[in-house]
C-alpha cells in the first residue's frame, strides 16, 4: 500500500517536474525567437523585464495576503472594526485605479526610483487587495454556527480560536482569493507599469512586461510585437496556473464545511454562487469566480442614509489623506484652481459625457449579455461546448486585454477614420472585459437550477425553446442581475483606459473620443489635476451607487421571489 | 387488470470512475384503482424507480409496461408530485397549473378554467395570482396536487410528498389525497407513493412494498386489509400488526444485504 502511495506520489512529482522544465525550455525558446526577430533596445531585457514583472506581482500578492487576511480576520470578528472596515473598504475596491494616482505621484516625486517600484506595487495592491479582505470576511461569516459554539464551549479564545478554528476554515478562501488577485494582478499589469504624469511616461528601473507591451502598443505602434507579447503575458499566467494555483485550490477545497465564495444576498445565494463555487468543476480544474464576494459586499442592505453618510465620511478621509500625502491641505484656493484649469472647461457638457459613456456601456453591456446567455447556457449543457468557452473564459479572466486596445485600434484605423475605430475598439474592448462576469454566473446557475425544477421542464414535456423562456432562463435571472452589477462594475473601471489612447510624442496629441472615462484620463495623465480627478471619481461613484439602488437592487428584489427553497 | 407492470428494473449510476448499482431487477405490478406504496431505507433507489416510471430517467434494463405496452417517457397520463412541490417560483399558482396544459396545446380560456376549477378543488380558491414564495408549504403542495391532476392523469405518483411538511399539515394533505384518490368523478384512481415512514404508508395504502438498502430489490409485500377510513383504527392492534410486519421485513431485507456485504470480502 505505501509503495503504490509513494509510487503514485513520485509520478505525480514528475509530472509536475517535468512540466515545470517544459515551461522553462518554452520560455527560453520564446526569449531566444523574440530577440531573434525583434530588434527594439529593451527586447534584450526581456528575461528581466518578465522577472521584475514576476517578482512584482508576488510581492505584491505577499503584501495583500497579509493585509487581507489581517485586516479579514479584524473585520469579521470585531464589530466596531468591522463598521468602519467594510464600507470603507467597499469604497476603495469600487475606486477605479486611476483614482489611486494621486498617492502614486507623491511617491514619484519623493523617493526617486524607489519611489516608482513602491508606486507601481500601490497600484497592483490596488487592484489585488481588496478581493483577499472580502473572502476572508465571507468565509469568517460563513463558519456555522454549531462549529464557533461548540469552540466557544470548549473555551477557546484569542489567539488559539483564530489558529484552531479560523484558520482553518479561511484556508481555501486565501487560496481562491489569492488567485483572483493573482489574475487581476495582471488583467491590470499596463495601468501600473505604464505610469503617465503630465504627458511624460515614467520608466520602472528594471522595465517589466506590462511597461513593454505599453511601449510596443503605444509607442513603437508595433501590433506584431504587442501580440508576441500578449501571447508571452497568456502563457506566463497559464503557465503559473498549472504550477501552483489548480493543485493548491484542489487541495484547499477539500475537508472544509461550507462553499469558499459566498455571496450573502437574500434570494440570490443558493441558487447562484454558493453552490456553485463548489461544485462548478471546468473540466478537472477548480476554477474560483473572480471577485464574486465583491458584489456581496456591495449590496448588502444598509439604508441608503446610512450608505451616504458612510460614503461622504470616506470620500472625505481619501481626500484628507490624499492631500496630507501630497503635503498640501485642501483649501478652498486650492479647489478653485483645480476647476479652473485644464481640462475644467470641458466640465460645462459634463451631463453629455456622461451620457455618451454610459451608451457606450449599456451598448457594450447588451452584446455582452445576449453573448454571455448563448455561451453560458450552452458550456452548462453541453459538453463540447464547454470545452471550447471555459479555455478562453480561463484566458480572458486573467490576459490583459486593456494590451489589445492599441492592436485593435491601429488595426481598424486603417479601414476607419481614427473617431470611428476608437468608437469600435472601445466597445469591443468593454465587451471583451464585462461578458466573462456574465458567463460565469450564467454557467453557474444554469448548472444550479435545482433538479425537481429540471424534472418538472422534462415531466410536463417542455422542449427547445419554451424550456429556454420557460424553465431556464426565470431560473438564472437572479444571477443575470448579480453578473450584471459586476459587469458594469468592471466595465467602469476599463471605460477609462477605453475612450483614451496616449500619445508619447510630444507633437501629437493623445486621441480620445468624448466621454467621461477620457476627461478623467485627461485631468489624471495629462494636466495632472488632482482636484478635478478626485471631482470626476465622485461623479462615477455617484452614478455606480445610483444604479445600484436604483436599477439592480430593485431587480433584485424582484427576483427573489423566483428562488426555489431546496 | 394491471395499469403498470415493473418487470426487471435495474440501475446503475456512473459518476466519474465510481460506479452505483441503486436498483436490482426490481419487479411488481400495479392494478387498477390501487394505492401502492413503496417503503424502504434512504438511498434504497425508490426515488429512482418512481422516476424511472415517470419516464424521467432511463433504467439499464428491465422495462414499464402501462396499459400492457412499454412506456420510456414522460406521458400526461403518468404524473407526479413531488417532494418538494416543483412549482415553478416565477410563475403564479394558476400560471403553475396552467402551464402543462399550455404544452399540450390547450386555448389560454381553456387553460384558465381547467386550472382555476383544480385550483379550487384543492381548497386554494383565491390564491390565483399569488406567487409560490408568498404560499406555505401546504399551499405549495396543494398547487402541486392542482398541477398535477389538471391534466387527468390515470396515475399519480408521489414522491414523499408529506416529508416536508409538519405534523398537522402533513395530516391533512394525507386525508386530501385519499379523498381525492377515492373520488369516482376523478380519472385519477392508481396512485403510486413513496415514502419512509412505516405508520404513513400502512395508513394509505393498499398495499406495501418494501425494498432493501442499495442496490434496492423488493424483499417483500405487506397487504393492508384495514377497512376505510381508517382514522378510526389507527389505535387498533391491527394497524400495528401491519406496521410491525413491514418493519420486519425492512430489518430482513437491511440483513440480508449485509450477510451480502459481508461474504462478497
Amino acid at each position: 500500500m505505501l509503495i503504490v502511495m509513494w509510487f503514485r506520489w513520485c509520478m505525480q512529482l514528475r509530472r509536475y517536474v517535468i512540466g515545470f522544465l517544459a515551461g522553462l525550455v518554452a520560455l527560453y525558446v520564446f526569449f531566444w525567437l523574440i530577440a531573434t526577430f525583434v530588434k527594439y533596445p529593451e527586447i534584450k531585457h526581456l528575461p528581466l523585464y518578465t522577472f521584475s514583472t514576476v517578482g512584482r506581482i508576488v510581492v505584491t500578492l505577499v503584501i495583500s495576503i497579509i493585509w487581507g487576511v489581517l485586516f479579514g480576520i479584524l473585520a469579521a470578528t470585531n464589530k466596531a472594526a468591522s463598521i468602519i472596515l467594510v464600507p470603507f473598504i467597499d469604497l476603495l475596491q469600487s475606486i477605479p485605479i486611476l483614482g489611486y494616482f494621486p498617492v502614486v505621484i507623491a511617491f514619484l516625486f519623493s523617493l526617486g526610483s524607489f519611489g516608482v517600484e513602491l508606486s507601481i506595487i500601490v497600484l497592483l495592491f490596488t487592484s489585488m487587495a481588496w478581493s483577499i479582505f472580502f473572502g476572508v470576511v465571507g468565509a469568517i461569516h460563513a463558519i456555522p454556527v454549531n462549529i464557533l459554539e461548540s469552540a466557544q464551549s470548549f473555551g477557546l479564545k484569542g489567539w488559539k480560536y483564530i489558529r484552531h478554528v479560523v484558520l482553518p476554515a479561511i484556508a481555501p478562501a486565501i487560496v481562491a482569493s489569492s488567485n483572483l488577485a493573482w489574475c487581476d494582478g495582471w488583467f491590470f499589469i499596463i495601468a501600473a507599469e505604464y505610469i503617465q504624469y503630465k504627458g511624460e511616461v515614467v520608466q520602472p528601473p528594471s522595465g517589466g512586461l506590462g511597461y513593454l507591451l505599453a511601449k510596443a502598443a503605444y509607442e513603437y505602434k508595433d501590433i506584431t510585437l504587442s501580440v508576441v507579447l500578449l501571447v508571452l503575458i497568456t502563457f506566463m499566467v497559464v503557465y503559473f496556473n498549472f504550477l501552483t494555483w489548480h493543485k493548491l485550490m484542489e487541495r484547499a477545497s477539500t475537508g472544509t464545511f461550507k462553499p469558499v465564495l459566498k455571496i450573502e444576498l437574500s434570494g440570490v445565494g443558493k441558487l447562484g454562487i454558493a453552490r456553485a463555487t463548489r461544485r462548478l468543476h471546468f473540466g478537472e480544474r477548480l476554477h474560483w469566480p473572480r471577485s464574486l464576494f465583491v458584489a456581496s459586499q456591495r449590496l448588502r442592505r444598509y439604508a441608503r442614509i446610512e450608505k451616504a453618510i458612510v460614503i461622504i465620511l470616506s470620500l472625505s478621509t481619501v481626500t484628507v489623506i490624499l492631500y496630507s500625502l501630497i503635503g498640501q491641505f485642501p483649501s478652498f484656493e486650492i479647489v478653485q484652481r483645480g476647476f479652473s484649469s485644464p481640462p475644467a472647461r470641458e466640465l460645462g457638457v459634463l451631463p453629455l459625457l456622461i451620457a455618451l459613456t454610459m451608451g457606450r456601456l449599456t451598448i457594450a453591456y447588451g452584446i455582452s449579455l445576449i453573448f454571455a446567455i448563448g455561451m453560458g447556457v450552452l458550456a452548462a449543457e453541453h459538453k463540447r461546448f464547454a470545452a471550447i468557452f471555459y479555455p478562453l473564459y480561463d484566458i480572458g479572466q486573467g490576459v490583459p486585454i486593456l494590451a489589445l486596445f492599441p492592436v485593435l485600434f491601429l488595426t481598424l484605423n486603417q479601414v476607419f477614420n481614427s473617431g470611428v475605430a476608437l468608437e469600435i475598439t472601445c466597445i469591443t474592448m468593454l465587451v471583451l472585459d464585462m461578458i466573462w462576469y456574465m458567463f460565469l454566473n450564467i454557467v453557474s446557475a444554469v448548472k444550479n437550477i435545482p433538479t425537481e425544477i429540471k424534472e418538472v421542464g422534462q415531466l410536463f414535456g417542455f422542449k427547445g425553446i419554451k424550456r429556454i423562456t420557460h424553465i431556464v432562463v426565470p431560473s438564472i435571472l437572479p444571477s443575470i442581475v448579480t453578473g450584471s452589477i459586476l459587469s458594469w462594475g468592471t466595465g467602469w473601471n476599463t471605460i477609462i483606459f477605453a475612450e483614451y489612447m496616449p500619445s508619447t510624442e510630444p507633437t501629437i496629441p493623445p486621441l480620445s473620443i468624448l466621454g467621461l472615462g477620457s476627461l478623467l484620463d485627461k485631468a489624471g495623465y495629462e494636466y495632472g489635476n488632482t482636484v478635478l480627478l478626485i471631482f470626476l471619481l465622485g461623479v462615477v461613484a455617484t452614478i455606480v451607487l445610483s444604479m445600484e439602488a436604483f436599477v439592480w437592487r430593485r431587480l433584485l428584489r424582484k427576483f427573489e421571489k423566483y428562488h426555489v427553497e431546496v | 387488470m394491471n395499469v403498470l407492470e415493473i418487470k426487471g428494473i435495474a440501475k446503475t449510476f456512473t459518476t466519474g470512475k465510481s460506479k452505483t448499482k441503486v436498483l436490482d431487477n426490481v419487479s411488481f405490478d400495479v392494478g387498477t384503482d390501487e394505492f401502492v406504496c413503496i417503503v424502504g431505507p434512504s438511498g434504497c433507489g425508490k426515488s429512482t424507480l418512481l422516476r424511472i416510471i415517470a419516464g424521467l430517467e432511463k433504467s439499464d434494463s428491465g422495462m414499464i409496461l402501462f396499459h400492457g405496452k412499454p412506456q420510456a417517457s414522460p406521458t400526461p397520463k403518468i404524473t407526479m408530485i413531488f417532494q418538494l412541490f416543483g412549482l415553478l417560483p416565477w410563475k403564479t399558482a394558476l400560471e403553475n397549473i396552467e402551464v402543462p396544459l399550455e404544452v399540450l396545446g390547450l386555448k389560454k380560456e381553456e387553460r384558465v378554467r381547467i386550472a382555476k376549477q383544480h385550483l379550487k378543488m384543492v381548497g386554494l380558491e383565491g390564491f390565483e395570482d399569488t406567487y409560490p414564495h408568498d404560499l406555505s408549504g401546504g399551499m405549495k403542495q396543494r398547487v402541486g396536487i392542482a398541477r398535477a391532476l389538471a391534466l387527468q392523469p390515470e396515475v399519480l405518483l408521489m414522491d414523499e410528498p408529506f416529508s416536508s411538511l409538519d405534523e398537522l399539515t402533513a395530516k391533512a394533505s394525507r386525508s386530501l389525497v385519499l379523498e381525492i384518490w377515492r373520488d369516482p368523478s376523478l380519472p385519477t384512481n392508481t396512485f403510486i407513493m413513496v415514502s419512509h415512514n412505516v405508520e404513513e404508508a400502512v395508513f394509505m395504502a393498499d398495499r406495501v412494498i418494501v425494498m432493501s438498502p442499495r442496490p434496492g430489490k423488493v424483499v417483500g409485500e405487506v397487504k393492508i386489509d384495514i377497512l376505510r377510513p381508517r382514522t378510526s383504527y389507527l389505535r387498533e392492534n391491527v394497524y400495528f400488526k401491519h406496521i410491525d410486519e413491514v418493519l420486519a421485513i425492512l430489518e430482513k431485507g437491511k440483513e440480508h444485504v449485509e450477510t451480502q456485504n459481508t461474504t462478497g470480502r
